[in-house]
């Protein structure tokens, strides 16, 4: 894949490239100072990855910068999507791990700023916990190394927690953001189930359009009422129906209406290419102006969306770094309940989703489960879910009989579209084999 | 946004809100005094409103031609929010002092039912003639949250700025409410009310009405798509939302939307979609509790003294509809210590107990590694101040905690090209030893 670009930028890329080294260098001494700091408490003996399904003390490794993606048109006859700049979040493995140096060695904040260069993902990397971790995220701000005139700060905002301080909530006005060539630590304590999604709040309508987005979720309690079995707490104990060691339900509902066999993240969003090239190329930013063209699930187009691999993406350095991990192909066997944690990050618009031929049974909105005072289930069963930025539901479906496609797609269906190609956009497959 | 953003980045938002500073911190009251904790508006059953033109601004320095309602005084954007009491009939006279190439004008209620008397037959209502008026009459018979707008050539006179919000408030508290409710029921109770009256103002409409104001009319602003360039919360657009009711800066745009409380309130929030666009409003800090949609409150069908409507971070603000909803924050489970407690100190009122003496697990950055927000104190822990780098901070003189509250639909967060501003304003949780005067 070739990036499109016109002449004159191929010198201020070089430029940028060399100004950004130079800067690494710079940022390579003073970080040796520890102001990449990646704080995670080692003394417990739980230290673990988000994503085990189990709780404790759990720790994680962002780097905030920017990157390129691929869209999923036929840019220009290339024979290869749109490249798109993106400032985004990159998974660094925890020092001494998976290779990466340990935090005491003097090669630790080289290593984070050269990994982090240029890695960022869309969406973001997905952040799945459980319900009663501890969890320590360690974000590092690497810079935006195609753009060395910029020297924005960036947060995480863990859109939707509850009860949030200001400090951990990364509204850069209200609290601290973290300069480039520094790393801060959040500390979460997950206490509610259901899914959130995350974003930079730098800037927000810059820093959101431009691809600082990801998936949040929270897995209950409930999960693990084999071995809690205290009915003293909400998901303590296990509903009638339980089958010992199944632990997959998306709240602690306390009837096992949630239970589920498969889930998948499906991050709403879209991308003003407009935008994106005024970014890349050093351009005023058209803000009021804002017109999303390309319609994403998971950051990728349709047939970008059902792909079940990490799509890669040529940097403008010529490294070829993963650039869209997450595919939004949905697969069950017949029979099965699939729980869609669906969000909504764009910036622009609300969306309507949907599906053809299956039934979307939602359980939540908002992470909490659809109940009301009384305890009575307020769930709902829809073939279209509309949901503005900034809001998420959980939608269960149970999977036919028999084997078949379906279709979860946008109902604004001039939103199957990718950019000028009228076929694409904001749908993908649901598989039943 | 410029090119080169090195020189504004970290600067710019205590020069973005430093407007605001010293009318946060001189509060002013809007005469008659009012009842603290409670949304400013017009009270009483008869209403006297006036629509004419005038000008609203902008904080980027515009200047934006408009049409508002006034009741006995300044044209002002969103119209006067009138409050009453439940069973009260309420008559409004509408007097049409437009520009006469505006034409006729009239006010529609939603969710009421309304008789009018005099002016003339329009499409929908009783309109009021250039020059002239006409009279609205209802019973309002159901608590909640309603709007008001123009029921003539809505396309254009709503966009002008011919809209407002009505509250009837519930003839007795509910039992067992300290301060207030917003139903007659004990689980619509608050300390302190807000109204987020959210629209949208799309500049060509304006200027093409403008020009043609003192011609024949009628104006004509086209009919092509719908391209909004600022955004309004209570009729101003960030960061004047979070600068004093009634300041005299902002003369036709009276009503602010800055927040306030403590810690174990209780806050009602009256969201309004008084524009054409949905809004996805989102409350950093905490879910909403949603009591209400359109002035109906939502109750469970097995049990009427329990509440039926979801949780959520987000509210969408419908076009027409309005949301009801009660938001309350104690800093509950955070697993630290929001005041910096030693386990040997007294706690606060409503602290969350099992944090008591609890450290922040984590250390915080350097000072030269992070960049402050203006309404950052300086400390993580309510109440207190911090020591920050000359220049940063100041915007938050009690250090309360503070959160953004904003349409979640980015773009809208800014003033035609600038960011940041629009649908914006936020919330201060001040300690509870701090005094809230509104
Ligand atoms: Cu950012």
């Amino acid at each position: 894949m070739k990036l499109q670009r016109n002449i004159s930028m191929n010198s201020v890329i070089n430029l940028s490239s060399t100004i950004f080294l130079l800067l690494f260098i710079t940022l390579g001494v003073s970080a040796q100072e520890s102001s990449i700091n990646v704080q995670c408490p080692k003394g417990t003996g739980t230290l673990i990855h988000p994503g085990a399904n189990n709780p404790g003390i759990k720790c994680m490794h962002l780097a905030a910068g920017d990157g390129m993606v691929t869209m999923a048109d036929n840019y220009q006859n290339t024979g290869a999507g749109k490249p798109m700049y993106v400032f985004s979040f990159a998974e660094l493995p925890l020092p001494g791990v998976d290779g990466a140096p340990t935090e005491n060695s003097g090669d630790y904040p080289g290593w984070v700023m050269d990994q982090g260069m240029l890695a960022a993902n869309a969406p973001a990397p997905t952040i799945a916990i459980d319900e009663d971790d501890e969890l320590f995220l360690s974000m590092t701000n690497v810079g935006m190394a195609m753009r060395p005139d910029l020297f924005d700060p960036h947060t995480i905002h863990w859109h939707g927690f509850a009860e949030a301080s200001a400090l951990f909530d990364g509204v850069p006005d209200a609290s601290i953001s973290i300069n480039m060539g520094a790393t801060l630590t959040y500390y979460y304590q997950a206490k509610d189930a259901g899914t959130y999604m995350y974003h930079c709040h730098v800037e927000a309508a810059e820093h959101m359009q431009m691809g600082m987005l990801g998936n949040l979720f929270v897995r209950p309690r409930q999960n693990r009422c084999d071995t809690i079995n205290d009915s003293s707490i909400p998901g303590g104990i296990c509903p009638d129906g339980h089958i010992s060691g199944v632990s997959t339900y998306a709240y602690n509902d306390g009837d096992g209406s949630t239970r589920y066999d498969v889930e998948y993240p499906i991050q709403i969003g879209s991308f003003d290419p407009d935008f994106h090239d005024a970014s890349f190329n050093v351009q005023p930013l058209p803000f009021a102006g804002m017109r999303d063209r390309y319609f994403l699930l998971n950051g990728r187009g349709y047939p970008d969306t059902v792909n079940p691999n990490a799509l890669s993406t040529v940097d403008p350095l010529g490294n070829t770094q993963v650039s869209q991990p997450i595919s939004s192909l949905i697969s069950a066997s017949p029979g099965q309940r699939i729980l869609l944690r669906i969000s909504n990050l764009s910036v622009t618009q609300f969306y309507t989703i949907g599906t053809s031929g299956l039934t979307m049974n939602v359980v939540g909105l908002d992470a909490r489960l659809l109940r009301d005072g009384a305890g009575n289930n307020m769930n709902y069963q829809t073939n279209s879910l509309t949901l503005g930025g900034g809001q998420s539901a959980d939608v269960i479906i149970t999977t036919p009989a028999t084997a078949g496609t379906y279709f979860l797609y946008t109902k604004n269906l001039d939103q199957l579209a990718n950019d000028a190609e009228n076929f694409g956009g904001m749908m993908t497959e649901i598989r039943i084999n | 946004m410029t090119i080169f953003k090195k020189s504004i980045s970290n600067r710019k938002l205590p020069d973005f809100f430093s407007a605001i500073v010293v009318l946060v911190l001189s509060v002013t009251l809007l005469a008659p005094a009012t009842v603290r904790a409670m949304i400013i508006g017009e009270t009483g059953s008869h209403f006297n409103l006036t629509a004419s033109e005038g000008y609203i601004s902008i904080a980027d320095g515009g200047s934006i031609y408009s049409w508002g309602y006034s009741n006995n005084g300044t044209m002002q954007l969103p119209g006067p929010t009138l409050i009453v009491d439940q069973g009260t009939t309420v008559t409004i006279t509408l007097n049409n002092n437009l520009p006469a190439a505006a034409g006729n004008t009239s006010i529609v209620f939603p969710g009421h039912q309304v008789t009018t008397s005099s002016g003339v037959a329009g499409q929908i209502t009783q309109e009021a003639p250039v020059g002239g008026s006409v009279t609205y009459s209802f019973v309002a018979n159901t608590p909640g949250t309603y709007q008001y707008h123009s029921g003539t050539r809505p396309d254009l006179q709503i966009e002008m700025g011919l809209y407002g919000a009505i509250i009837v408030r519930p003839s007795s508290p509910a039992v067992g409410c300290s301060v207030a409710s917003a139903y007659d029921h004990p689980k619509t109770c608050y300390d302190r009310e807000y109204l987020y009256l959210l629209s949208e103002i799309d500049i060509d409409i304006h200027e093409a009405a403008q020009q043609q104001a003192t011609g024949p009319g009628p104006i004509d602003v086209g009919s092509g798509p719908f391209h909004p360039e600022y955004w309004l919360l209570n009729g101003r657009a960030a960061p004047d939302t979070m600068a004093s009711a009634g300041t005299s800066l902002l003369p036709n745009q009276p009503y602010n939307a800055m927040t306030r409380m403590h810690p174990g309130e209780k806050i009602l929030l009256r969201v309004v979609g008084a524009g054409r666009d949905m809004h996805p409003f989102h409350t950093h800090g905490n879910h909403s509790q949603v009591l209400a949609r359109d002035g109906r409150l939502l109750l469970s069908a097995t049990d009427s003294s329990q509440l039926a409507g979801p949780l959520l971070f987000t509210i969408p603000a419908a076009p027409g509809g309005t949301v009801d909803a009660i938001f309350g924050w104690t800093g509950k489970d955070l697993g630290w210590d929001i005041y910096g407690h030693k386990p040997s100190d007294p706690m606060e009122e409503h602290e969350w107990a099992p944090d008591h003496g609890k450290p922040i697990p984590v250390e915080l950055p350097s000072l030269s590694s992070m960049a402050f927000g203006g309404f950052y104190s300086g400390s993580p822990f309510l109440g207190a101040m911090g020591s920050l780098p000359p220049g940063e901070g100041g915007l938050n003189p009690n250090a309360g905690y503070a959160y953004m509250w904003h349409s979640h639909t980015e773009r809208e967060m800014v003033n035609n090209d600038v960011f940041p501003g629009g649908m914006m304003t936020m919330l201060i949780i001040e300690a509870p030893s701090v005094v809230i005067t509104e």
